[in-house]
Protein backbone atom coordinates (compact mmCIF):
# COMPACT_ATOMS: atom_id res chain seq x y z
CA UNK A 1 0.00 0.00 0.00
CA UNK A 2 1.29 3.46 -0.87
CA UNK A 3 0.83 5.37 2.26
CA UNK A 4 2.21 8.55 0.80
CA UNK A 5 -0.99 9.08 -1.16
CA UNK A 6 -3.05 11.91 0.26
CA UNK A 7 -6.12 9.76 0.02
CA UNK A 8 -8.11 9.34 3.22
CA UNK A 9 -9.44 5.92 2.16
CA UNK A 10 -5.94 4.55 2.10
CA UNK A 11 -5.35 5.70 5.66
CA UNK A 12 -8.74 4.49 6.81
CA UNK A 13 -7.49 0.92 6.33
CA UNK A 14 -4.75 1.60 8.84
CA UNK A 15 -6.83 3.32 11.47
CA UNK A 16 -7.70 0.19 13.52
CA UNK A 17 -4.13 -1.06 13.52
CA UNK A 18 -2.92 2.42 14.47
CA UNK A 19 -5.38 2.55 17.38
CA UNK A 20 -4.15 -0.87 18.43
CA UNK A 21 -0.51 0.24 18.21
CA UNK A 22 0.32 -2.48 15.70
CA UNK A 23 1.70 -0.31 12.91
CA UNK A 24 5.36 -0.36 12.09
CA UNK A 25 7.17 2.95 12.70
CA UNK A 26 7.05 4.17 9.09
CA UNK A 27 3.32 3.57 8.73
CA UNK A 28 2.67 5.12 12.10
CA UNK A 29 4.56 8.27 11.14
CA UNK A 30 2.65 8.54 7.88
CA UNK A 31 -0.79 8.21 9.43
CA UNK A 32 0.10 10.67 12.15
CA UNK A 33 1.12 13.13 9.47
CA UNK A 34 -2.22 12.57 7.75
CA UNK A 35 -4.18 13.01 10.97
CA UNK A 36 -2.29 16.24 11.53
CA UNK A 37 -3.93 17.59 8.37
CA UNK A 38 -7.25 17.51 10.23
CA UNK A 39 -8.99 14.80 8.18
CA UNK A 40 -12.39 14.66 9.90
CA UNK A 41 -13.31 11.18 8.65
CA UNK A 42 -10.08 9.61 9.83
CA UNK A 43 -10.24 11.45 13.17
CA UNK A 44 -13.76 10.16 13.76
CA UNK A 45 -12.78 6.64 12.70
CA UNK A 46 -9.76 6.76 14.99
CA UNK A 47 -11.91 7.81 17.92
CA UNK A 48 -14.21 4.85 17.34
CA UNK A 49 -11.30 2.47 16.84
CA UNK A 50 -9.70 3.61 20.05
CA UNK A 51 -12.93 2.92 21.87
CA UNK A 52 -13.07 -0.61 20.45
CA UNK A 53 -9.45 -1.23 21.37
CA UNK A 54 -10.06 0.04 24.91
CA UNK A 55 -12.67 -2.69 25.33
CA UNK A 56 -10.00 -5.36 24.83
CA UNK A 57 -8.83 -4.71 28.37
CA UNK A 58 -11.84 -6.73 29.57
CA UNK A 59 -10.38 -9.89 28.03
CA UNK A 60 -7.84 -10.19 30.83
CA UNK A 61 -8.73 -12.58 33.68
CA UNK A 62 -9.50 -10.62 36.79
CA UNK A 63 -6.93 -10.46 39.55
CA UNK A 64 -6.97 -8.38 42.72
CA UNK A 65 -3.87 -6.32 43.56
CA UNK A 66 -2.36 -6.69 47.00
CA UNK A 67 -3.38 -4.54 49.94
CA UNK A 68 0.27 -3.55 50.28
CA UNK A 69 0.08 -1.76 46.96
CA UNK A 70 -2.93 0.21 48.17
CA UNK A 71 -1.12 1.05 51.41
CA UNK A 72 2.03 2.21 49.62
CA UNK A 73 0.09 4.36 47.20
CA UNK A 74 -2.06 6.02 49.82
CA UNK A 75 0.97 6.67 51.99
CA UNK A 76 2.73 8.37 49.09
CA UNK A 77 -0.35 10.36 48.11
CA UNK A 78 -1.02 11.50 51.68
CA UNK A 79 2.59 12.61 52.06
CA UNK A 80 2.45 14.57 48.81
CA UNK A 81 -0.89 16.13 49.73
CA UNK A 82 0.49 17.15 53.11
CA UNK A 83 3.62 18.62 51.55
CA UNK A 84 1.52 20.55 49.02
CA UNK A 85 -0.62 22.26 51.66
CA UNK A 86 0.08 26.00 51.69
CA UNK A 87 1.49 27.50 54.84
CA UNK A 88 -1.24 28.88 57.11
CA UNK A 89 -1.21 32.70 57.09
CA UNK A 90 -0.27 34.43 60.32
CA UNK A 91 -3.74 35.97 60.67
CA UNK A 92 -5.38 32.57 60.62
CA UNK A 93 -4.33 31.65 64.13
CA UNK A 94 -7.16 29.55 65.55
CA UNK A 95 -9.09 30.66 68.61
CA UNK A 96 -7.71 27.89 70.74
CA UNK A 97 -4.20 29.19 69.99
CA UNK A 98 -5.09 32.58 71.45
CA UNK A 99 -6.46 30.75 74.48
CA UNK A 100 -3.19 28.90 74.78
CA UNK A 101 -1.23 32.19 74.51
CA UNK A 102 -3.42 33.75 77.22
CA UNK A 103 -2.92 30.71 79.42
CA UNK A 104 0.84 30.91 78.97
CA UNK A 105 0.77 34.64 79.78
CA UNK A 106 -1.27 34.10 82.94
CA UNK A 107 0.98 31.27 83.92
CA UNK A 108 4.04 33.49 83.40
CA UNK A 109 2.56 36.28 85.55
CA UNK A 110 1.56 33.81 88.21
CA UNK A 111 5.00 32.22 88.08
CA UNK A 112 6.67 35.63 88.48
CA UNK A 113 4.46 36.51 91.44
CA UNK A 114 5.08 33.08 92.87
CA UNK A 115 8.82 33.58 92.39
CA UNK A 116 8.74 36.93 94.23
CA UNK A 117 6.75 35.38 97.04
CA UNK A 118 9.08 32.46 97.16
CA UNK A 119 12.16 34.72 97.26
CA UNK A 120 10.57 36.70 100.07
CA UNK A 121 9.81 33.55 101.97
CA UNK A 122 13.34 32.33 101.39
CA UNK A 123 14.77 35.63 102.68
CA UNK A 124 12.54 35.53 105.76
CA UNK A 125 13.44 31.93 106.36
CA UNK A 126 17.13 32.75 105.96
CA UNK A 127 16.82 35.64 108.42
CA UNK A 128 15.03 33.41 110.91
CA UNK A 129 17.66 30.77 110.41
CA UNK A 130 20.44 33.30 110.94
CA UNK A 131 18.71 34.53 114.10
CA UNK A 132 18.27 30.99 115.29
CA UNK A 133 21.89 30.26 114.55
CA UNK A 134 23.01 33.43 116.38
CA UNK A 135 20.75 32.59 119.28
CA UNK A 136 22.06 29.08 119.36
CA UNK A 137 25.64 30.37 119.23
CA UNK A 138 24.83 32.77 122.04
CA UNK A 139 23.30 29.98 124.05
CA UNK A 140 26.29 27.83 123.30
CA UNK A 141 28.58 30.62 124.39
CA UNK A 142 26.48 31.19 127.49
CA UNK A 143 26.52 27.48 128.13
CA UNK A 144 30.27 27.40 127.67
CA UNK A 145 30.64 30.33 130.03
CA UNK A 146 28.34 28.73 132.56
CA UNK A 147 30.22 25.46 132.18
CA UNK A 148 33.52 27.25 132.67
CA UNK A 149 32.17 29.21 135.59
CA UNK A 150 30.88 25.98 137.12
CA UNK A 151 34.28 24.35 136.78
CA UNK A 152 36.00 27.40 138.24
CA UNK A 153 33.58 27.51 141.12
CA UNK A 154 33.78 23.80 141.90
CA UNK A 155 37.36 22.95 141.13
CA UNK A 156 39.27 22.39 144.41
CA UNK A 157 42.32 24.02 142.89
CA UNK A 158 40.42 27.28 142.59
CA UNK A 159 41.10 29.94 145.19
CA UNK A 160 38.18 31.73 146.81
CA UNK A 161 38.66 35.42 147.35
CA UNK A 162 36.02 37.11 149.57
CA UNK A 163 35.45 40.72 148.56
CA UNK A 164 34.63 42.81 151.62
CA UNK A 165 33.37 46.37 151.79
CA UNK A 166 33.40 49.22 154.30
CA UNK A 167 29.90 50.27 153.20
CA UNK A 168 27.52 48.44 155.43
CA UNK A 169 24.70 48.95 152.93
CA UNK A 170 26.60 46.98 150.35
CA UNK A 171 26.57 43.20 150.30
CA UNK A 172 29.70 41.16 150.25
CA UNK A 173 30.91 39.60 147.00
CA UNK A 174 33.10 36.67 146.19
CA UNK A 175 35.67 35.94 143.55
CA UNK A 176 37.00 32.49 142.66
CA UNK A 177 40.25 32.31 140.70
CA UNK A 178 41.36 29.25 138.77
CA UNK A 179 44.91 29.52 137.60
CA UNK A 180 44.05 28.19 134.15
CA UNK A 181 40.36 28.97 133.59
CA UNK A 182 40.12 32.52 134.94
CA UNK A 183 38.21 34.43 137.57
CA UNK A 184 34.52 34.31 138.42
CA UNK A 185 33.13 37.25 140.39
CA UNK A 186 29.57 36.99 141.69
CA UNK A 187 27.25 39.02 143.88
CA UNK A 188 23.70 39.18 145.24
CA UNK A 189 21.57 42.22 146.07
CA UNK A 190 24.15 44.53 144.66
CA UNK A 191 22.66 47.98 144.01
CA UNK A 192 23.15 49.26 140.50
CA UNK A 193 25.64 52.13 140.23
CA UNK A 194 24.01 55.52 139.80
CA UNK A 195 23.57 57.04 136.36
CA UNK A 196 25.85 55.68 133.72
CA UNK A 197 28.48 54.55 136.18
CA UNK A 198 29.61 50.97 136.10
CA UNK A 199 31.52 48.62 138.36
CA UNK A 200 35.04 47.63 137.27
CA UNK A 201 37.32 44.83 138.50
CA UNK A 202 40.99 45.58 139.21
CA UNK A 203 43.98 43.34 139.85
CA UNK A 204 46.39 44.74 142.46
CA UNK A 205 49.89 43.45 141.69
CA UNK A 206 52.25 42.20 144.39
CA UNK A 207 55.07 44.32 143.09
CA UNK A 208 55.37 47.36 145.29
CA UNK A 209 54.51 50.64 143.58
CA UNK A 210 52.74 48.91 140.68
CA UNK A 211 49.47 50.39 139.51
CA UNK A 212 46.21 48.42 139.59
CA UNK A 213 45.61 46.48 136.39
CA UNK A 214 42.16 47.11 134.84
CA UNK A 215 39.89 44.20 134.09
CA UNK A 216 36.26 43.84 132.97
CA UNK A 217 33.33 46.04 133.88
CA UNK A 218 30.06 44.71 135.22
CA UNK A 219 26.53 45.78 136.08
CA UNK A 220 24.14 43.76 138.29
CA UNK A 221 20.71 42.91 136.89
CA UNK A 222 17.42 44.35 138.12
CA UNK A 223 17.47 42.12 141.14
CA UNK A 224 21.08 42.96 142.00
CA UNK A 225 22.60 39.73 140.80
CA UNK A 226 25.63 39.30 138.61
CA UNK A 227 28.20 36.71 137.65
CA UNK A 228 31.30 37.95 135.84
CA UNK A 229 33.74 35.63 134.12
CA UNK A 230 37.20 36.92 133.43
CA UNK A 231 38.43 34.16 131.13
CA UNK A 232 41.82 35.76 130.55
CA UNK A 233 42.94 37.73 133.56
CA UNK A 234 45.48 40.45 132.71
CA UNK A 235 47.94 39.03 135.21
CA UNK A 236 48.72 35.70 136.89
CA UNK A 237 47.35 34.82 140.27
CA UNK A 238 50.88 34.40 141.65
CA UNK A 239 51.67 37.99 140.74
CA UNK A 240 48.45 39.41 142.13
CA UNK A 241 48.08 40.55 145.69
CA UNK A 242 44.41 41.45 145.75
CA UNK A 243 41.22 42.12 143.69
CA UNK A 244 39.27 45.38 143.93
CA UNK A 245 36.00 46.75 142.47
CA UNK A 246 35.41 50.44 141.95
CA UNK A 247 32.74 52.58 140.41
CA UNK A 248 33.91 53.98 137.09
CA UNK A 249 32.44 55.88 134.19
CA UNK A 250 30.65 53.82 131.49
CA UNK A 251 33.12 51.72 129.53
CA UNK A 252 35.59 51.52 132.39
CA UNK A 253 38.82 53.29 133.08
CA UNK A 254 42.50 52.65 132.56
CA UNK A 255 43.21 53.69 136.14
CA UNK A 256 40.81 53.75 139.10
CA UNK A 257 39.06 57.10 139.45
CA UNK A 258 37.40 56.20 142.78
CA UNK A 259 38.31 54.33 145.90
CA UNK A 260 37.50 50.58 145.90
CA UNK A 261 34.08 49.65 147.23
CA UNK A 262 35.00 45.95 147.44
CA UNK A 263 38.46 44.59 148.16
CA UNK A 264 39.73 41.05 148.70
CA UNK A 265 43.26 39.81 149.34
CA UNK A 266 44.54 36.67 147.71
CA UNK A 267 45.87 34.00 149.98
CA UNK B 1 -24.08 6.45 34.90
CA UNK B 2 -24.30 2.97 36.33
CA UNK B 3 -26.94 2.11 38.91
CA UNK B 4 -24.34 1.44 41.57
CA UNK B 5 -22.85 4.92 41.15
CA UNK B 6 -26.01 6.95 41.63
CA UNK B 7 -26.22 7.17 45.43
CA UNK B 8 -22.54 7.93 45.80
CA UNK B 9 -22.79 10.50 43.08
CA UNK B 10 -25.72 12.30 44.63
CA UNK B 11 -23.91 12.44 47.94
CA UNK B 12 -20.81 13.73 46.24
CA UNK B 13 -22.69 16.44 44.39
CA UNK B 14 -24.25 17.56 47.63
CA UNK B 15 -20.79 17.92 49.11
CA UNK B 16 -19.28 19.61 46.10
CA UNK B 17 -21.92 22.29 45.67
CA UNK B 18 -23.57 23.82 42.63
CA UNK B 19 -20.73 26.15 41.61
CA UNK B 20 -18.32 23.25 41.32
CA UNK B 21 -20.71 21.12 39.30
CA UNK B 22 -20.54 23.50 36.36
CA UNK B 23 -16.88 22.65 35.74
CA UNK B 24 -17.31 18.87 35.77
CA UNK B 25 -17.24 16.62 32.76
CA UNK B 26 -20.48 15.55 31.18
CA UNK B 27 -21.26 12.03 30.14
CA UNK B 28 -21.85 11.98 26.38
CA UNK B 29 -24.84 9.68 26.66
CA UNK B 30 -26.66 10.68 29.78
CA UNK B 31 -25.63 14.30 29.93
CA UNK B 32 -24.83 13.82 33.58
CA UNK B 33 -21.67 14.49 35.45
CA UNK B 34 -19.96 11.18 36.12
CA UNK B 35 -18.71 10.19 39.53
CA UNK B 36 -15.27 9.44 38.11
CA UNK B 37 -15.10 12.88 36.54
CA UNK B 38 -16.05 14.47 39.86
CA UNK B 39 -13.44 12.47 41.70
CA UNK B 40 -10.72 13.31 39.20
CA UNK B 41 -11.69 16.95 39.50
CA UNK B 42 -11.22 16.63 43.25
CA UNK B 43 -7.68 15.35 42.70
CA UNK B 44 -6.79 18.82 41.43
CA UNK B 45 -7.42 20.01 45.01
CA UNK B 46 -5.17 17.27 46.39
CA UNK B 47 -8.19 15.41 47.75
CA UNK B 48 -6.79 12.15 49.11
CA UNK B 49 -10.25 10.72 49.75
CA UNK B 50 -11.14 11.18 46.10
CA UNK B 51 -7.96 9.37 45.12
CA UNK B 52 -8.79 6.56 47.50
CA UNK B 53 -12.23 6.18 45.93
CA UNK B 54 -10.83 6.17 42.41
CA UNK B 55 -8.28 3.56 43.39
CA UNK B 56 -10.86 1.35 45.02
CA UNK B 57 -13.17 1.64 42.02
CA UNK B 58 -10.60 0.88 39.31
CA UNK B 59 -7.41 -0.64 40.71
CA UNK B 60 -8.59 -4.21 40.17
CA UNK B 61 -9.29 -3.65 36.48
CA UNK B 62 -6.05 -1.73 35.97
CA UNK B 63 -4.02 -4.38 37.76
CA UNK B 64 -5.73 -7.15 35.83
CA UNK B 65 -4.74 -5.54 32.55
CA UNK B 66 -1.19 -4.71 33.57
CA UNK B 67 -0.58 -8.18 34.98
CA UNK B 68 -1.89 -9.76 31.78
CA UNK B 69 0.63 -7.73 29.83
CA UNK B 70 3.64 -8.11 32.13
CA UNK B 71 2.92 -11.59 33.51
CA UNK B 72 4.81 -10.76 36.69
CA UNK B 73 3.00 -9.62 39.82
CA UNK B 74 5.72 -7.47 41.39
CA UNK B 75 6.42 -5.62 38.16
CA UNK B 76 2.70 -5.24 37.53
CA UNK B 77 2.19 -3.64 40.94
CA UNK B 78 5.06 -1.29 40.25
CA UNK B 79 3.45 -0.18 37.00
CA UNK B 80 0.01 0.14 38.60
CA UNK B 81 1.57 2.34 41.24
CA UNK B 82 3.13 4.49 38.52
CA UNK B 83 -0.22 4.76 36.74
CA UNK B 84 -2.14 5.92 39.80
CA UNK B 85 0.60 8.28 40.89
CA UNK B 86 0.57 9.74 37.39
CA UNK B 87 -3.17 10.20 37.75
CA UNK B 88 -2.69 11.83 41.17
CA UNK B 89 0.03 14.17 39.98
CA UNK B 90 -1.44 14.99 36.58
CA UNK B 91 -5.19 14.68 37.00
CA UNK B 92 -5.70 17.63 34.66
CA UNK B 93 -4.62 15.39 31.77
CA UNK B 94 -8.03 13.74 31.91
CA UNK B 95 -10.47 16.08 30.20
CA UNK B 96 -13.78 14.86 31.52
CA UNK B 97 -15.84 16.63 28.88
CA UNK B 98 -14.25 14.64 26.06
CA UNK B 99 -15.10 11.15 27.20
CA UNK B 100 -15.46 8.61 29.99
CA UNK B 101 -12.70 8.03 32.48
CA UNK B 102 -12.26 4.26 32.52
CA UNK B 103 -11.19 3.73 28.88
CA UNK B 104 -8.74 6.58 29.29
CA UNK B 105 -7.33 5.10 32.48
CA UNK B 106 -7.03 1.64 30.94
CA UNK B 107 -5.29 3.07 27.89
CA UNK B 108 -2.87 4.88 30.17
CA UNK B 109 -2.23 1.64 32.07
CA UNK B 110 -1.70 -0.36 28.90
CA UNK B 111 0.73 2.20 27.50
CA UNK B 112 2.76 2.16 30.71
CA UNK B 113 2.81 -1.62 30.86
CA UNK B 114 3.88 -1.95 27.23
CA UNK B 115 6.56 0.70 27.79
CA UNK B 116 7.83 -1.40 30.65
CA UNK B 117 7.72 -4.54 28.56
CA UNK B 118 9.60 -3.06 25.63
CA UNK B 119 12.33 -1.27 27.44
CA UNK B 120 15.46 -3.23 28.04
CA UNK B 121 17.14 -1.48 30.91
CA UNK B 122 15.92 0.06 34.14
CA UNK B 123 17.86 3.19 33.37
CA UNK B 124 16.18 3.58 30.02
CA UNK B 125 12.78 2.94 31.57
CA UNK B 126 13.21 5.69 34.07
CA UNK B 127 14.35 8.17 31.47
CA UNK B 128 11.34 7.49 29.29
CA UNK B 129 8.96 7.61 32.22
CA UNK B 130 9.82 11.23 32.60
CA UNK B 131 8.66 12.06 29.10
CA UNK B 132 5.64 9.75 28.87
CA UNK B 133 2.68 11.40 27.30
CA UNK B 134 -0.81 10.90 28.62
CA UNK B 135 -3.21 9.20 26.22
CA UNK B 136 -6.00 11.13 24.56
CA UNK B 137 -9.47 10.89 26.06
CA UNK B 138 -11.72 8.85 23.79
CA UNK B 139 -15.35 9.77 23.54
CA UNK B 140 -17.84 6.95 23.84
CA UNK B 141 -19.52 6.21 20.47
CA UNK B 142 -23.20 6.79 20.02
CA UNK B 143 -23.98 3.10 20.12
CA UNK B 144 -22.23 2.67 23.46
CA UNK B 145 -24.52 1.98 26.38
CA UNK B 146 -23.73 2.19 30.00
CA UNK B 147 -22.99 -1.32 31.13
CA UNK B 148 -21.79 -2.49 34.45
CA UNK B 149 -18.37 -4.09 34.36
CA UNK B 150 -19.60 -7.68 34.59
CA UNK B 151 -21.82 -7.33 31.53
CA UNK B 152 -19.12 -5.46 29.65
CA UNK B 153 -16.65 -8.27 30.30
CA UNK B 154 -19.16 -10.89 29.20
CA UNK B 155 -19.96 -9.03 26.01
CA UNK B 156 -16.35 -8.37 24.96
CA UNK B 157 -15.32 -11.96 25.67
CA UNK B 158 -18.29 -13.30 23.78
CA UNK B 159 -17.55 -11.14 20.76
CA UNK B 160 -13.86 -12.04 20.78
CA UNK B 161 -14.79 -15.70 21.17
CA UNK B 162 -16.73 -15.40 17.94
CA UNK B 163 -13.61 -14.43 15.94
CA UNK B 164 -11.38 -16.85 14.16
CA UNK B 165 -8.73 -18.12 16.53
CA UNK B 166 -6.00 -16.59 14.38
CA UNK B 167 -7.76 -13.23 14.42
CA UNK B 168 -8.15 -13.34 18.14
CA UNK B 169 -4.52 -14.44 18.63
CA UNK B 170 -3.18 -11.68 16.38
CA UNK B 171 -5.23 -9.01 18.14
CA UNK B 172 -4.16 -10.26 21.58
CA UNK B 173 -0.48 -10.26 20.55
CA UNK B 174 -0.87 -6.66 19.46
CA UNK B 175 -2.89 -5.54 22.44
CA UNK B 176 -1.29 -7.42 25.32
CA UNK B 177 2.28 -7.78 24.02
CA UNK B 178 2.52 -4.61 21.98
CA UNK B 179 3.71 -6.38 18.83
CA UNK B 180 3.53 -4.72 15.46
CA UNK B 181 2.12 -6.30 12.27
CA UNK B 182 5.59 -7.40 11.24
CA UNK B 183 6.44 -8.87 14.64
CA UNK B 184 3.16 -10.77 14.77
CA UNK B 185 3.74 -12.13 11.26
CA UNK B 186 7.13 -13.42 12.32
CA UNK B 187 5.82 -14.87 15.55
CA UNK B 188 2.87 -16.63 13.88
CA UNK B 189 4.87 -17.45 10.75
CA UNK B 190 2.15 -15.99 8.60
CA UNK B 191 2.33 -13.49 5.70
CA UNK B 192 2.28 -9.82 6.76
CA UNK B 193 -0.78 -9.06 4.65
CA UNK B 194 -2.69 -11.88 6.25
CA UNK B 195 -1.90 -10.61 9.72
CA UNK B 196 -3.01 -7.10 8.80
CA UNK B 197 -6.29 -8.45 7.47
CA UNK B 198 -6.87 -10.59 10.55
CA UNK B 199 -6.38 -7.67 12.83
CA UNK B 200 -8.42 -5.16 10.87
CA UNK B 201 -11.29 -7.50 10.16
CA UNK B 202 -11.30 -8.77 13.71
CA UNK B 203 -11.53 -5.27 15.15
CA UNK B 204 -14.24 -4.33 12.68
CA UNK B 205 -16.26 -7.38 13.72
CA UNK B 206 -15.76 -6.46 17.35
CA UNK B 207 -16.99 -2.97 16.58
CA UNK B 208 -20.04 -4.33 14.84
CA UNK B 209 -20.75 -6.58 17.78
CA UNK B 210 -20.48 -3.69 20.21
CA UNK B 211 -22.88 -1.69 18.06
CA UNK B 212 -25.45 -4.47 18.16
CA UNK B 213 -27.84 -4.29 21.09
CA UNK B 214 -27.26 -7.23 23.43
Amino acid sequence: MNIDMANGDQFRELIEAYALGALDPQQRASIEAHLATGCADCTKALDEARWVVSQLAYLAPEVQPSEMLRGRLLQTVRAEAHAAKPARPASAIPFWMWGAVAAVLLFTIYSSWETVQLNRTIQETNAKAQAEIAKRQELQEQFAIAQREAVILTDPRSIKIPLGTDNKQMPKMEAVWHAKLGIVVSGLNVPAPSGTLTLQLWLIPKTPGSKPIPSLTLRPDARGRFVLLVANPPDAIESTKALAITEEPAGGSAQPTTKPIWLGAIG
Amino acid sequence: MGDEEAPVFLALLANIGASFGASLGVDPQSGEVSLDAALVQSLLRQDVNAFEQLYDRHSRRVYTLVLRILQQAATAEEVVQDVFLQLWRNAAAYEAGRGPFVPWLLTLARNRALDHLRLKSERQRRREDQTDEMPPVVSAPEYEKELDERRRVERVRALMGGLLPQQKRAIELAYFEGLSHSEIAVKLKEPLGTVKSWIRNGLLRLKEGLQTPS
